[in-house]
């Protein structure tokens, strides 16, 4: 079975036809479950994009860490290290932003702004520092302990919002809000927006010439493509570079945990993340590990999120169905992208 | 009066917009040898894969005992008496040799077990009646190249196949085992089997078949009867009337003399010892030395130090004791170029930048030159004759040989002081191993030129190009001495070590 | 390729606004009095505090015309924005059903001053910003004097989840229930650290039946279970023990032990703040929530009532009729902010 070249296009195309499919299959499930599938439709498209406040203040801003942490993915995955705790490092991240954004009141915002972002991303990197020296010294397999180190992470930041970093009076699980000076400034007045979106941006781009005009880049990718040609062709120094693989993507990670705090939240709770670090597998993934992808692939999931949301409040329709509708786009954006690749390798011959 | 086994008619099959046969026949007769030989990209591959039916096709027939079939699996064919032994071994590496013979067997009733017990007997029978020599309890990860194609082989022949089909089968084994496989061959013949191979060398194709079929840019271009070719004859249908006479062929067991006194020496090492990737001791204590300027042959059968010996030449792994001196200036072009010589989803520029991103002439402390290099690479692609449509073309997309060139002609750029080479024409066509060995010659001409260490276990290659011989051997180097430096001699040490010769 | 995608993106919203023009069944939007929403960080289906919440709402849809909506938090990320969606498209009252929603609530209620957010067990306020707070501490009193009356060993219990001031609240005013009725009752207590640990509960009040404790109140939500368990297991070996419920009426969970719960009325808050609110009289203070308002009773268990004295049960009745009557003070543990500015 093969597709005609015209139709497959780019990864950008296939997410639009996994949109346009599920949108369908989406409409059977809610009409089946007594839900109007037109109205929630309606609801989904007008609360992703349908005002300024939907676009920039909600699926822009539900973008960032995922942006964030699908770059994360993206570092890792093209040098060939398959760290699936982007989740545990975004919330390494939180908390060392957070007790950065608590005790750093004096400083002015110039100095506090940095020093919250810089504290989550090396708080990240050094999350994902354990699992990489496990690979490197003893050769345990990544995915397992990056997975577990998850788990630490969730614990740890559940800890100091019972514990240590709990608000002054002690009465509710969660962390004071961190200072003035530690958030991040709001980008378009009026709405949510925050220079986070910026700083996501800048990253893409720092990371896709990373990938086109560094060495380190460029070694990264050797790696990720062949480690034995890398090597053995290449006189590189694989382990070197996937410890910096492991860093950068851990910082990302972090940073995006980061962001958070000082964007969005402006303090720390237990479920901070519905598992974003999971979601930017996906997202990283559909946009072939290309940073550039990675900002349309995050968006689109980004929009489907506030989209989901606000078929809950304008649709009636409950959080489990809005949840599955999304699942269902995810599953099939994978499985389209599946196809085109399978058609791709039959086109190049055997 | 000899019957017809398979015949397939006018086979066109294509990938994409690639024309890989565009009209082939095969004829297999009861009881022959039929050699298939061709260019890389000639089609021969395609063409065993569709009687062994792995692919179908886009156009023609196959018919098989006479009767029109369609084969759409390994298992249809199997079923019909066809046994396809693959290039690209099809093992899997975790299980023993054992395990892996009877994964290929149609599963008998009852327990594991018992199935082991049979698959154990059955190939020890064959193995001593073959020849071809396995340890059946053994991973097969751990196998050299060699080993793993008697595996393969055997693991055929368990199956008792009518038609045996074999891709390049010969390419990994010493001479002594190409000589019994083709024994064997030649024995499954003489029981009314027929045998269909891919083979490069055309003096193994003179010696052991009885038909041979040339396919040229995906046509037959010749079937003969082994009579009534000879070697000119069929390098003339292989590269076409107008190659043919750029390409030298030589004489089996011909051996070159020192051009000349070797130059200045550009590596060394001294008693050094390696362990190769399981920790078994790889490299025994070897003493040598390269000078500019010559060819220094290491003849041997994969397995015995050659792995490590290269890395280690190459700098691409330090001894473990004793030591090394090597220099910076050092190309080297390892024996399995799609796995460790290139990487097929990078394009051209990229596998010229695997060897240059080091080069401060081509990038500052962080930045690549990009401009730069891709200058480099179209200057590879034209020197060394690669055909792609551009420097953009991924390496995966190339041909074997053309992949091959790309390796060669990157090594060069970087091979000021050394250049080793590991195997560096195994599974080419006569003509891309003609510019290989064109090339080692040509870079050696001038005493100021790079050392050349070839690796290898094709005797006839080392015999033919190097200065100098060495036999590696269990981890080991032996001198070969002036008047022992015939195909029969240094095969001896090969097989037997220095004992067999002392 | 860029604008390719472009193209087909947004013909794909336009294709889906376009063909969501139906009309919102959301009902009688166009004369209803006011649109109120409900905000929670868990499903509704919990049976529990999340399902009271829903009641809450569905009441105010049914008996004041309310046009009503509901979206379930997943993270705190999404407080402010689902604040922003509300509010942005004129919901009068929001009801955000957990402390974790109060930092959001503060800053949606600076940006949006039309509506007023109601924060259940909120600790800031605001001009329109509203903690409503149960006072199950009336209950909790009532609790325990039934607890003194009628424990024989003169030794009763506590078991806490994690030791914060609302749960602390319940014991302090459980403790001077019981005093009053025995000044002399022994009162055990002990806190497991967290809300979900049955077994956790179940070593903590084993621990007090072994030191003499017959009857044993709780304050562990979902590990209250535990607690009941290890109070069967006591009964079974020949003694006299008792539980009691919390939050909700515990009665029917186990009916063979629990005497009694202390029980918060959700949906009946909620009214009683809506009709607050459309009074004028929503804002710049917290709601207290109790026994006068119908919100917070304590509900003997039919099945054992034939086991508590009558003279018990009219005591109790009397305490709770001077609590709605404002004549009597139950000690309880404040964690209000000042007003937020």
């Amino acid at each position: 079975m093969r597709w005609p070249e015209r139709v497959m296009g780019g990864p950008l195309a296939v997410a639009t036809g996994a949109v346009l499919l599920t949108a369908m299959l989406g409409a059977v499930l809610l009409w089946a479950g007594g839900y109007d599938p037109l109205a929630a439709a309606r609801a989904a498209a007008l609360g992703a994009f349908g005002t300024r406040d939907a676009l920039l203040s909600i699926t822009l801003v539900r973008s960032v860490p995922l942006i964030l942490t699908g770059l994360a993915i993206a570092v890792a995955f093209r040098a060939g290290v398959w760290n699936v705790g982007a989740e545990g490092q975004l919330y390494a991240g939180a908390v060392a932003a957070v007790w950065v954004g608590l005790e750093g009141g004096s400083l002015p915002a110039l100095l506090l702004v940095p020093a919250v972002l810089g504290a989550a991303g090396v708080a990240g990197a050094l999350w994902a520092l354990a699992p990489a020296l496990m690979k490197l010294r003893l050769g345990v397999g990544e995915v397992i302990t990056t997975l577990l180190m998850n788990f630490v992470a969730i614990y740890l930041a559940a800890y100091m919002v019972h514990g240590p970093l709990q608000e002054p009076r002690g009465v509710f699980p969660q962390t004071g809000p961190i200072a003035e000076g530690a958030r991040l400034p709001v980008l378009v007045p009026g709405t949510r927006l925050h220079v986070g979106v910026v700083l996501a941006l800048v990253a893409a781009a720092g990371l896709s010439w990373l990938f086109r005009r560094t060495r380190i880049g460029f070694q990264m990718r050797a790696v990720g493509a062949s480690s034995d040609a890398a090597r053995i062709a290449g006189r590189i120094d694989t382990r070197k570079v996937v410890l910096i693989a492991f860093l950068g993507s851990g910082a990302l990670a972090g940073l995006a945990g980061g962001v958070q705090v000082a964007g969005v939240t402006y303090a720390l709770y237990e479920g901070l993340s519905p598992g974003w670090g999971y979601t930017a597998i996906a997202v990283a993934l559909l946009a072939a590990l290309n940073p550039i992808g990675v900002l349309a692939t995050a968006v689109l999931f980004g929009a489907l999120e506030a989209g989901a949301a606000a078929m809950q409040r304008d649709a009636g329709v409950p959080a489990v169905w809005a949840v599955a509708a999304q699942s269902l786009v995810i599953l099939a954006v994978l499985a389209l992208d599946r196809v085109r690749h399978r058609a791709g390798s039959e086109a190049s011959g055997v | 009066m000899t019957r017809v086994l398979a015949r397939l008619s006018g086979v066109v099959r294509r990938f994409g917009s690639v024309e890989a046969l565009a009209g082939a026949d095969l004829e297999v007769l009861e009881g022959e040898v039929h050699a298939v030989l061709g260019e890389n990209g000639a089609g021969k591959t395609t063409l065993l894969g569709i009687l062994g039916g792995i692919l179908r096709p886009n156009e023609g027939t196959v018919e098989i005992d006479g009767t029109p079939v369609t084969l759409s699996s390994p298992g249809d064919a199997w079923a019909r008496g066809v046994g396809l032994v693959h290039q690209h071994f099809m093992l899997v590496p975790a299980l023993s040799v054992l395990e892996n013979l009877a994964l290929g067997r149609r599963s008998t009733p009852g327990r594991l077990s018992r199935t082991h017990a049979h698959v154990r007997s059955d190939a020890s029978r064959l193995m001593e009646r073959t020849g071809l020599d396995v340890p059946l309890d053994v991973r097969v990860e751990s196998l050299s190249v060699g080993q793993k194609q008697r595996v393969e082989i055997l693991r055929a022949l368990l199956r008792d196949p009518r038609i045996l089909v074999l891709d390049e089968p010969t390419a990994a084994l010493a001479p002594a085992e190409v000589a019994s496989l083709f024994a064997l061959l030649r024995d499954l013949a003489a029981e009314g089997r027929a045998v269909v191979l891919v083979a490069h060398k055309i003096d193994e194709v003179l010696a052991v078949a009885d038909r041979v079929t040339v396919l040229r840019r995906g046509r037959t271009t010749l079937t003969e009867l082994r009579a009534s070719v000879d070697a000119t004859s069929l390098v003339r249908a292989i590269v076409g009337g107008e190659a043919a006479d750029r390409v030298s062929v030589w004489s089996p067991g011909q051996a070159t003399a020192p051009r000349r006194a070797r130059g200045q020496e550009v590596a060394a090492l001294v008693d050094a010892r390696a362990r190769d990737a399981s920790g078994r001791v790889g490299v025994d204590g070897v003493s040598l030395a390269v000078g500019r300027g010559e060819i220094l042959g290491i003849a041997g059968v994969d397995g015995n130090g050659q792995r490590e010996l290269a890395l280690l030449l190459a700098g691409r792994l330090t001894p473990d004791t004793g030591s090394a001196r090597i220099p910076d200036g050092v190309g080297f072009i390892p024996q399995d170029r799609t796995l460790e010589g290139l990487i097929g989803e990078f394009d051209l520029t990229e596998n010229v930048a695997l060897a240059l991103h080091a080069d401060a002439r081509f990038g500052g402390r962080s930045l690549l030159r990009w401009r730069d290099i891709r200058t480099e690479a179209d200057r590879v692609r034209v020197r060394f004759g690669i055909v792609a449509p551009g420097i953009d073309t991924r390496g995966g997309a190339l041909s074997g040989g053309n992949q091959q060139r790309l390796v060669v002609g990157r090594e060069l750029l970087v091979a000021t002081d050394l250049l080793v080479a590991e195997n560096p024409t195994r599974g080419l066509d006569v003509s891309a191993t003609a510019f290989v060995h064109g090339e080692l010659r040509q870079v050696t001409d001038a005493v100021t030129g790079p050392g050349v260490v070839l690796i290898s276990s094709d005797l006839d290659e080392v015999l033919a190009l190097s200065d100098r011989v060495l036999v590696l051997s269990r981890g080991r180097v032996h001198e070969i001495a002036e008047g022992v430096r015939t195909r029969e001699g240094v095969g001896a040490l090969m097989l037997g070590g220095a004992d067999a010769v002392a | 390729m860029r604008r390719q995608f472009r193209q087909s993106l947004s013909m794909c919203v336009l294709a889906l606004v376009a063909c969501g023009g139906a009309e919102s069944d959301s009902g009688g939007e166009a004369e209803a009095p006011f649109r109120a929403a409900l905000l929670t960080a868990g499903p509704v289906s919990d049976a529990g505090w999340y399902a009271g919440a829903y009641e809450g709402l569905m009441l105010l849809r049914d008996s004041l015309g309310a046009e009503v909506s509901r979206q379930q938090t997943r993270t705190p990320a999404e407080f402010d924005e689902a604040f922003l969606s509300y509010g942005s498209s004129g919901y009068d009252l929001i009801f955000a059903h957990g402390f974790e929603y109060q930092d959001a609530a503060i800053r949606a209620g600076e940006r949006f001053p039309a509506t007023t957010i109601v924060v259940s067990g909120g600790g800031r306020f605001a001009a329109n910003v509203v903690p409503l707070i149960f006072e199950l501490e009336e209950a909790s009193y009532l609790a325990g004097m039934l607890a003194a009356g009628m424990s024989e060993s003169g030794t009763i219990g506590m078991v806490g989840g994690v030791e914060i001031p609302p749960v602390e609240g319940t014991f302090r005013a459980f403790e001077a229930g019981a005093r009053a009725v025995d000044p002399d009752v022994d009162i055990l207590e002990s806190f497991t650290g967290t809300w979900d640990d049955v077994a956790a509960a179940k070593e903590a009040a084993g621990a007090q039946l072994a030191r003499g404790a017959d009857v044993i109140i709780h304050n562990v939500d979902a590990a209250s279970f535990g607690v009941f368990q290890a109070v069967r297991e006591a009964v079974a070996t020949g003694r006299t023990a008792w539980a009691l419920g919390m939050n909700r009426d515990q009665n029917d969970v186990a009916p063979d032990v629990i005497l009694g719960s202390a029980v918060i009325r959700i949906p009946e808050a909620f009214l009683e703040t809506a009709l607050a609110w459309q009074a004028g009289e929503l804002g710049g203070r917290p709601i207290y929530a109790g026994a006068s308002e119908g919100v917070i009773d304590f509900v003997l268990n039919p099945a054992l009532a034939s086991r508590v004295p009558a003279e018990l049960v009219a005591a109790i009745d009397t305490a709770r009729g001077r609590i709605r009557a404002g004549e009597l003070t139950v000690p309880r543990v404040e964690f209000v902010e000042p007003e937020v500015r």
